[in-house]
């Protein structure tokens, strides 16, 4: 399109401008003033007075004519969808996503001539977004930050925007709902914003809002969780809650359970639990669902709780004292984190003290009030040397397999009265020790000998400080429990150098898992030769230390004797592609091999996953959309002892906890911002953006030559003279 | 010879000889109570109380659930056999020669791993070897200092409820000891505990004790408990026995 117009020179742009208009008025007035003094002619004098300023003006700005050809372009506006998981909460018979999909071509239609630019908006970056081609659930996230996402696609971008529309359910994480007004003009000043709601009315659901603890979780120690639930549309009043740990083959240990009143659409309630397992441990937290509950989803939560600890807590039986016996005590009681009770057999039946009661300072062994009361109190439990039935375990092992098999530990050091020798051969221990233990007669073998790190004993993290002391060197020991065959899963550390068990070599040291709980073998009674002894003597007697916080830390499931680091990459979604992230510890070779399986009452089948490379420091593991629930994934590097991570893997998580929309918040968005707030089906409401003028091309041509303007306005002026002086002005 | 292993049969009864052979190679005996003797210089052991050793492990074999080597060994204090049991026994009756630097030093390695030793005065009151060891001791651990151990400390609850220590002769109530963090290192004993253990060949008990047979139930006893403070360290100071223990010393009191 071409347009013509009048323009004054281009130098003469401001002062100059401003100068020679004020010279212009001043003329004008003292033209005025003096035509009060005039004898006749005044119409001469003031035509010609007028005409002169005006020339002279118009030689100083030298007017030009301006032909342009300019185009009109149409209005830019950002369109920000919420791409919060939220979104796909239901909404009538589709997703709120899918109407905000459905509003942003709906938008696109409408704005048609507007240059549009369209982004999905979550918690941090903004993503392009094509409304015909949405992405998978796989890129929502977990909450929506409208102040980032403005920021980053309005004032950070190049061209300004003539509109933003927000097209959401208003449940955004940023803002939040209880902002001020100025904060909210501060937040979106500078462009108006239309917003677009995607849902109106919240559906009639009960939700666990919040879950929230005070301070962190440690083994042990009660810990107070305050449960926010939330109802709107439905008849709540006391809604049963309840709090489940998830363990690995056994069933969920009921941690608590309550009751929610709910007034208005809030409730909360405070529930202590304790949890006795340190590591990643899966909790759910679980209300009943009311009738007609449009979202089961949200009525349960799996949250994952880092257990750290504080002191370990030791349960020490020892069947008899032996020098082994001394030193593991010692050892035991020099370390501050460990809590000790300890349990020694100083009298058997046989023994004659030759003295009353009142002269020992013998106490009765109370076995049955450690296996039946105490048990879940303990960390781990150490059974050196003590025989089952002699000392009337033997009715309390179904008790201490389960207890393994809820997250306890186990070690059973060598002895005479140890393994089969101590009458555990073919109790429920047999499921939870590493190694088979053999039955029948002999129960050990009474040769000294020097053990053998195997490959996987050469490369664990357990032993690692040991071997690093000793340059790999094991004192021979005096003599060792036979041992079966390693269970599946096991780890064998050392080795007998001539005792063979069909064709391999007997295993002396090994580690195993066992339900949620961790157990050591160690088949020689005479490791106190790694505290005493020439060898001992060379590091001081830190190698007993070594190997011992090497197991029991194992047992513990200390990360300084895992052989990797492992999370997830992000938050697990059930149906959504999940990663797990591996880090290997300094040392740790080989391949990464991944088990993974639901935390259940039943023994489900596992799957495995394989990957990392060795070098790469590391590596995130594929393993596939995953169902609600809890799992437990067990990774082993190369041959080392596999470290387990457990992990909760939700339909909604966090962004599907409070279903309600807020549309009164987008129409406070709205209106603070000069916008206009319609509803996701009314997209023609919006308000028309204009359209933006380009010019493309300008040319300037001078309505008269500068020499013009001059010799016009000295005429002028002569003529004004003439005028001046016939009307009897000076 | 560094190193001299010795059958101790004098004080054994002939019945124990097949036992003391048959328990001697079995497994689970590395680790038993051992009660070495250790000779400094040109020591020897005393034949009077020769027997002494075997006849505690007896004792100890007898009376508690605990093993115990019938055979005791000899260690030469600069021997690193020293080094490969954490019980020792000094026993001597005279003023000894001052410890030369080999065996100085491997004591304190000794000591360094965890080690305990006790020292037995066999003639206290005249009390020349118990001196004569403590200046030794403070040569070897210059840095500690020697303190009083009364019924309270947990030797005299390892096993029995002692009001303090026994032997031959009736000494002090009370021990003297050097102790590192919560662990005795040494103990210092003025009551000829061996000689109140040893017996002859013809199994009768070599000495006479002051205070009769009730004063060598209670060494003997007490002899059971350095074994088991040996074996089990501070055991029976655990808070599960506090209170049964302090209800039996005041019943015991009354």
């Amino acid at each position: 399109m071409n347009a013509r117009s009048i323009a004054f020179s281009d130098d003469m742009v401001g002062l100059p401008l401003w100068l020679t208009l004020a010279l212009f008025a001043l003329s004008l007035l003292l033209l005025l003033i003096e035509m009060q003094q005039k004898e006749r002619g005044g119409v001469g004098i003031l035509l010609s007075g007028t005409a002169a300023c005006i020339i002279c003006a118009l030689a100083v700005l030298r007017p030009v004519i301006v032909e342009a050809k300019t185009s009109s372009v149409g209005p830019r506006v950002v369109v920000l969808v919420d791409q919060s998981r939220r979104m796909l909460l239901g909404a009538s018979s589709s997703t709120r996503y899918d109407r905000a999909l459905q509003a942003a071509r709906s938008v696109g239609a409408h704005y048609k001539d507007g240059r549009l630019s369209v982004f999905g908006f979550a918690q941090s970056e903004l993503v392009s977004l094509n409304p015909n081609s949405p992405p998978s659930a796989a890129l929502l996230d977990s909450s929506s930050d409208l102040v980032t996402a403005f920021n980053r696609g309005v004032r950070e971008a190049g061209e300004r925007p003539d509109a933003v529309l927000v097209i959401s359910d208003g449940r955004l994480a940023r803002p939040e709902d209880e902002v001020s007004d100025d904060t909210l003009k501060e937040a979106f000043a500078g462009v108006p914003i239309h917003t677009v709601s995607v849902l109106r009315d919240a559906p009639p659901d009960a939700s666990i809002r919040h879950v929230r603890a005070v301070g962190a979780a440690v083994a042990h120690q009660p810990l107070s969780l305050t449960i926010d639930v939330g109802c709107q549309g439905l008849k709540c009043n006391d809604i049963p809650v309840v709090v489940r740990e998830l363990r690995d083959s056994v069933a969920p240990a009921e941690l608590a359970r309550g009751k929610v009143s709910v007034e208005g659409d809030l409730g909360s309630v405070s529930l202590e639990i304790t949890l006795d397992r340190a590591g990643a441990r899966v909790v759910q937290v679980a209300i009943e669902s009311p009738q007609g509950d449009t979202v089961p989803e949200n009525d349960s939560r799996y949250l994952t709780f880092e257990v750290s600890r504080d002191r370990v807590r030791l349960l020490h039986l020892a069947g008899r004292p032996t020098q082994d016996v001394r030193e593991l005590r010692m050892w035991l009681e020099r370390d501050q984190s460990v809590d000790v009770v300890a349990f020694f057999i100083l009298r058997g039946d046989g023994d004659n003290p030759n003295a009353g009661e009142s002269d020992l300072s013998l106490i009765r062994f109370p076995v049955e009030e450690l296996f039946t009361q105490h048990l879940p109190s303990f960390d781990a439990i150490i059974l050196q040397d003590i025989d089952a039935i002699r000392y009337k375990l033997a009715q309390y092992l179904p008790a201490l397999a389960q207890y393994v098999k809820t997250g306890g530990g186990l070690i059973m050091v060598g002895g005479p009265s140890s393994f089969a020798g101590g009458s555990y051969a073919g109790t429920a221990l047999d499921e939870i020790f590493p190694v088979e233990q053999p039955r029948g007669a002999p129960a050990f073998d009474g040769s000294e000998f020097v053990p053998v790190y195997t490959p996987a004993g050469q490369g664990a993290a357990v032993t690692r400080s040991l071997r690093e002391l000793l340059n790999g060197q094991l004192p021979s020991l005096a003599g060792a429990n036979f041992l079966g065959a390693p269970r599946p899963g096991a780890i064998v550390l050392w080795e007998h150098p001539k005792i063979r068990v069909g064709a391999d070599p007997m295993p002396v040291l090994a580690l195993g898992e066992a339900g949620d709980g961790r157990s050591i073998a160690l088949a020689a009674d005479s490791t106190f030769r790694l505290a005493f002894g020439d060898l001992a003597a060379s590091v001081a007697g830190r190698s007993y230390g070594a190997l011992w916080d090497g197991l029991l830390g194992w047992l513990m499931r200390d990360p300084r004797y895992e052989a990797a680091r492992v999370e997830l990459a992000q938050e697990c979604i059930a149906g959504v592609p999940a990663q797990l992230r591996v880090t290997r510890l300094p040392g740790m070779t080989g391949k990464i091999a991944v088990e993974l399986r639901k935390l259940s009452e039943q023994q489900t089948q596992s799957k495995s996953f394989n990957g990392g490379k060795d070098g790469e420091s590391t590596s995130d593991i594929d393993l596939g959309a995953l169902e609600v629930g809890g799992y437990t994934a067990r990774v082993k590097i190369g041959d080392g002892p596999p470290t387990r991570h457990d992990f909760g893997c939700e339909k909604g998580g966090e962004a599907w906890s409070d279903s309600r929309p807020n549309p009164k918040l987008l129409e406070r968005i709205a209106h603070i911002s000069g916008g206009k707030a319609v509803n996701w089906d009314e997209p023609n409401e919006l308000p028309p953006v204009e359209m933006t003028q380009i010019v493309a091309e300008r040319h300037t041509s001078p309505i008269l030559p500068p020499w013009g303007w001059s010799v016009s306005a000295a005429l002028l002026l002569g003529a004004h003279w003439l005028a001046r002086r016939y009307g009897g002005l000076a | 010879m560094k190193r001299r292993s010795l059958l101790l049969w004098a004080g054994l009864s002939p019945v124990l000889a097949p036992l003391i052979a048959r328990e001697a190679r079995a497994f689970g005996q590395e680790g038993a109570f051992h009660p070495r003797l250790m000779l400094t210089g040109a020591q020897k052991v005393d034949a009077a109380r020769r027997s002494a050793p075997s006849r505690w492990s007896w004792e100890v074999i007898r009376r508690t659930s605990s093993p115990a080597r019938l055979v005791v060994d000899q260690i030469m204090t600069d021997s690193s056999d020293v080094l490969h049991e954490p019980f020792l026994v000094w026993v001597g009756d005279g003023n000894i020669p001052a410890l030369t630097p080999p065996e100085l030093r491997r004591l304190r390695q000794y000591f360094e791993l965890g080690g305990l030793l006790y020292v037995d005065d066999s003639n206290p009151k005249e009390g020349s070897f118990g001196r004569a060891a403590r200046r030794e001791i403070q040569r070897v651990l210059p840095e500690a200092s020697i303190v009083q151990l009364d019924s309270r400390h947990v030797l005299f609850k390892s096993y029995y409820l002692l009001d303090g220590p026994a032997g031959r002769v009736t000494g002090p109530s009370h021990l003297d000891a050097i102790i590192r963090g919560r662990d005795a290192q040494v103990l210092f004993a003025s009551h000829d505990l061996l000689g109140a253990l040893a017996r002859d060949d013809s199994g009768t008990w070599t000495f006479d004790i002051e205070g009769g047979a009730s004063e060598r139930e209670m060494a003997l006893r007490f002899a059971v408990n350095i074994a088991m403070y040996s074996l089990c360290s501070d055991y029976k100071d655990d808070q599960v026995h506090a209170q049964e223990l302090m209800r039996r010393r005041g019943r015991r009191q009354q």
